[in-house]
C-alpha cells in the first residue's frame, strides 16, 4: 500500500485509506551538517556527538511536522494554507513571531528591490 | 537442567573458535553449563561463574574464551577483580583451565561466595558463585572487560572493578538467582571499545541462552549495537516485536541491540526477571540521572530508555543536555550505581521491547515487584533541578507513589494498545501514542523512521454546503446593506436559498446566516 515512491512530500494520500506504516521513510541526517554548527553556536562542543545531533534533528522534524499539521487544520477552514496560519500558531511566542515578521518584511523589501532593479535594467536596455 | 544441555554445545563451540567474546552465554548459568561440556581449558578466564542457581553449573570456565583473548579485553580491570574474586571464591582462580571439569558439580565456592555471577564466558565475565574455585581467577579477569554479565549485588567488591567492567560490557548479569543487584547497570555504560567486543559475544550469547541470562545477552547486544543509536532503536522496535513479552518491555534500547535475538527466558526464569526488571529500571534511572554517556552507542539508547522511563520532562531536557557532558564523571558514578543495580536491565529481552516502564525499578530482587522507584532517584532528580533543594519525606513518598501510578497506567494502556494492534509485544509506538494523545507528551528520539502523515479533518458534505450557502447569502446581504435595501435583500436571499432546498431548510439557513454574520462582524 502507500506509494513506494515516497516522494518528497510527507503528506501521504494514504491517510484516508490505511494506517500508514510504510509511509514515506524519513531520511536521517537531513539537518546534520547545519545542526552541528548551530549547536556549536549555542554552546555545545564543536563536534557534538552524532547521537545528540540525531536527537536534535528528531526534535526539529517533529516540531516542523506538528506545526505544518496544525497550520493545515486552520488553513483548511479558510480554504487554503497561507503564511498567516503559521503566524497565528506562533502568536504566543513573541521572539519567534517577531523574527518571522521581520523575515517576511525583509523578503518583501528584497522582492521590490529586485523588481526595481530589473525595471532599471530594462530601461537602460531600451535606452541604449 | 535443560539449559545445560543445549547451551553447552553452542556456546562452547563459538568461544573456542571465535575466541572471544563474551561468551554467548550471557548468564552465569548457561555459561556454567556450557562450560562444563565442551569448553577446553583455554577458557580460563571464562569464568567460573558462581552459580547460585540451583542448576548445577558444571563449569563456568569453558566459556571458550582462550586465555589469550581475555587478556586484551579484561585489561587492568582483571587484576583488580582477581583478588576480589579470589577472596570471594576462596579458591585459586587461576586454575581454570585444568579444572573446568570440576565446575559442574562442585560449587562449594559458588554457593558460599556471593561474588557476582559473571558469565564465565570468555570475556572475563565474573562468575559468581562458580562452583569450582578454579575458574575463580580466570573469570574475574576476563569478565571485567567483557562484561557481560556481572551481578552487581554481590559485586560490591566488584564495584570498583565494575567500573572497568562497566566500561566494557555489562550487561546483564542477572545473577541467576542472585537476585538483586546485578550489575546490569554496567550495561548502560558500554565502553566504546568494549561495545565492539561485546557485539560478538552478545550475539553468541543470545543464541544459547534460553535461560534467564537471556536478558543479559539482550543487553549485551544492545551495547554492542549501541552504534545504531536512535535509529536502531526505532528500527529494532519494529522488528523484534515478536520476541518481546510484556514483561520485558522495559528496555527499549535493549531491543535495538537484540534484533531478533533470543527470546524470553524460560518461564521459570520469569519470576526472576520480574524482580530484576525493577532493578534494571532503577539502574537505567540512575544511569540517566548520571547521564553517563560513555560511548556513542550507549547514550542514545540509554538516554532514550531513560527518558521513557523517567517521563519527567526535566529529566528529558537534562538528559539531552547531559549527553554532551564529559563521560568520565558519569561513568564512574554510573558504574558504581550500576553495579548496585542488578542486571535487571539486561533482563530485557533482546527483542524489541523498546518502550519500557517508565521508572527504573530498583528493588532488590523482589519477586513481587515492590517499589519501582526509590527515594534515591527522587533525590537525584531534585538535585538536577536545584542542588540545594530539600524535600520532606512525605513529599518524597508521594512523589514515588505518583511515579509508580504513572508508570502503571502508562504500561497498562500501552499494553491494551498493543493488544489492539494484534501483537503480543509492547512496543515503543504504543507508549508513544498513549502519551501523545492522552498526556500531550512528546518524546523525541523514539519515533523511528515513520513520518507522521497528515489526516485532513473530516468534513461533512452537508456542512460544507451550508457554509457555502451562508457565505453567499452573507455577501449578498452586505451588498444589499450597502444600498440600504434590506427588504429586497431578504427577498433575494430567500430566492437564492429556495433554489437549494425546501422552505424549512431555508429558515435554518437564515438562522445560520445570522449566526455567521455575527461572527464575521465580530
Amino acid at each position: 500500500m502507500s506509494n513506494p515512491s515516497a516522494g518528497a512530500s510527507s503528506k501521504s494520500k494514504v491517510g484516508s485509506s490505511q494506517p500508514s506504516e510504510t509511509s514515506f521513510k524519513r531520511k536521517r541526517g537531513v539537518f546534520q551538517k547545519d545542526l552541528q554548527h548551530m549547536m556549536y553556536g549555542f554552546g555545545d562542543d564543536p563536534n557534538p556527538l552524532p547521537e545528540t545531533v540525531a536527537l536534535v534533528e528528531d526534535i526539529v522534524v517533529e516540531y516542523v511536522t506538528d506545526m505544518a499539521h496544525k497550520a493545515q487544520d486552520i488553513g483548511s477552514k479558510r480554504g487554503k494554507l497561507s503564511v498567516d496560519d503559521f503566524l497565528y500558531l506562533i502568536r504566543k511566542d513573541l521572539p519567534k513571531l517577531n523574527r518571522c515578521t521581520e523575515l517576511l518584511s525583509m523578503q518583501e523589501e528584497l522582492k521590490q528591490a529586485r523588481k526595481a532593479f530589473e525595471v532599471d535594467e530594462e530601461k537602460l536596455g531600451t535606452l541604449e | 537442567m535443560d539449559q545445560q544441555q543445549p547451551p553447552p554445545p553452542t556456546p562452547n563451540a563459538p568461544p573456542p573458535s571465535s575466541a572471544v567474546d563474551p561468551p554467548p552465554q550471557p548468564q552465569p548459568q548457561p555459561q556454567i553449563q556450557q562450560q562444563t561440556t565442551p569448553t577446553p581449558p583455554s577458557s580460563t578466564s571464562s569464568t567460573a561463574i558462581p552459580n547460585p542457581n540451583p542448576n548445577p553449573i558444571p563449569k563456568p570456565l569453558p566459556s571458550a574464551i582462550p586465555p589469550p583473548k581475555q587478556p586484551p579485553q579484561p585489561k587492568p580491570a582483571l587484576p583488580s577483580h582477581q583478588p576480589r574474586s579470589a577472596a570471594a571464591f576462596s579458591r585459586p582462580w587461576q586454575q581454570h583451565s585444568a579444572q573446568f571439569t570440576h565446575f559442574s558439580s562442585s560449587s562449594p565456592s559458588a554457593s558460599s561466595s556471593p561474588s557476582p555471577s559473571l558469565s564465565s564466558q570468555p570475556r572475563g565475565s565474573i562468575a559468581l558463585g562458580v562452583p569450582s574455585s578454579h575458574s575463580g581467577p580466570s573469570p574475574p579477569s576476563p569478565s571485567p572487560p567483557q562484561s557481560t554479565p556481572f551481578t552487581g549485588s554481590f559485586g560490591h567488591s566488584f564495584g570498583g572493578t565494575s567500573s572497568s567492567n562497566v566500561s566494557q560490557a555489562r550487561p546483564m548479569m542477572r545473577g541467576i538467582g542472585m537476585g538483586s543487584s546485578v550489575g546490569s547497570s554496567s550495561q548502560m555504560r558500554p565502553g566504546g571499545i568494549s561495545a565492539q567486543h561485546q557485539q560478538r559475544p552478545l550475539q553468541s550469547s543470545l543464541r544459547p541462552t534460553s535461560s534467564p541470562t537471556s536478558q543479559s545477552p539482550s543487553t549485551q547486544n544492545f551495547q554492542g549495537h549501541g552504534l545504531m543509536r536512535v535509529s536502531a532503536v526505532g528500527s529494532s522496535s519494529s522488528t523484534p516485536s515478536t520476541l518481546q513479552t510484556p514483561q520485558s518491555p522495559n528496555q527499549p534500547w535493549l531491543s535495538s541491540g537484540a534484533q531478533g535475538k533470543p527470546p524470553l527466558p524460560p518461564p521459570w526464569h520469569r519470576p526472576q526477571l520480574r524482580a530484576h526488571i525493577p532493578q534494571q529500571h532503577h539502574s537505567l534511572q540512575t544511569v540517566s540521572q548520571q547521564q553517563h554517556v560513555s560511548s556513542p552507542q550507549v547514550p542514545p539508547q540509554n538516554i532514550s530508555s531513560i527518558q521513557q522511563q523517567e517521563h519527567f520532562e526535566q529529566q528529558f531536557s537534562q538528559s539531552r543536555a547531559s549527553q554532551s557532558l564529559p563521560h568520565q564523571q558519569q561513568d564512574s558514578r554510573s558504574q558504581g550505581s550500576a553495579n548496585q543495580k542488578p542486571s535487571s536491565l539486561a533482563m530485557v529481552q533482546p527483542s524489541t521491547v523498546q518502550v519500557t516502564q517508565n521508572k527504573a525499578a530498583i528493588t532488590e530482587s523482589d519477586d513481587s515487584g515492590g517499589r519501582i522507584l526509590s527515594k534515591r532517584s527522587i533525590h537525584d532528580i531534585v538535585n538536577q533541578i536545584d542542588p540545594s533543594e530539600k524535600l520532606d519525606p512525605e513529599v518524597e513518598d508521594i512523589l514515588v507513589d505518583i511515579a509508580e501510578d504513572f508508570v502503571d497506567s502508562i504500561t497498562t494502556f500501552g499494553c491494551s494498545l498493543a493488544k489492539h494492534r494484534k501483537s503480543d509485544t509492547l512496543e515503543a509506538k504504543d507508549i508513544l501514542l498513549h502519551l501523545e494523545r492522552n498526556w500531550n507528551l512528546t518524546l523525541p528520539g523514539f519515533s523511528g523512521d515513520e513520518i507522521k502523515t497528515y489526516k485532513k479533518p473530516i468534513t461533512n458534505e452537508v456542512h460544507k454546503e451550508r457554509l457555502a450557502v451562508i457565505k453567499k447569502s452573507i455577501l449578498a446581504r452586505e451588498a444589499a446593506n450597502a444600498k440600504h435595501i434590506i427588504g429586497q435583500t431578504a427577498v433575494n436571499t430567500k430566492g437564492n436559498v429556495g433554489k437549494a432546498a425546501a422552505n424549512i431548510w431555508v429558515l435554518q439557513m437564515l438562522k445560520y446566516e445570522k449566526y455567521h454574520e455575527a461572527l464575521f462582524f465580530f
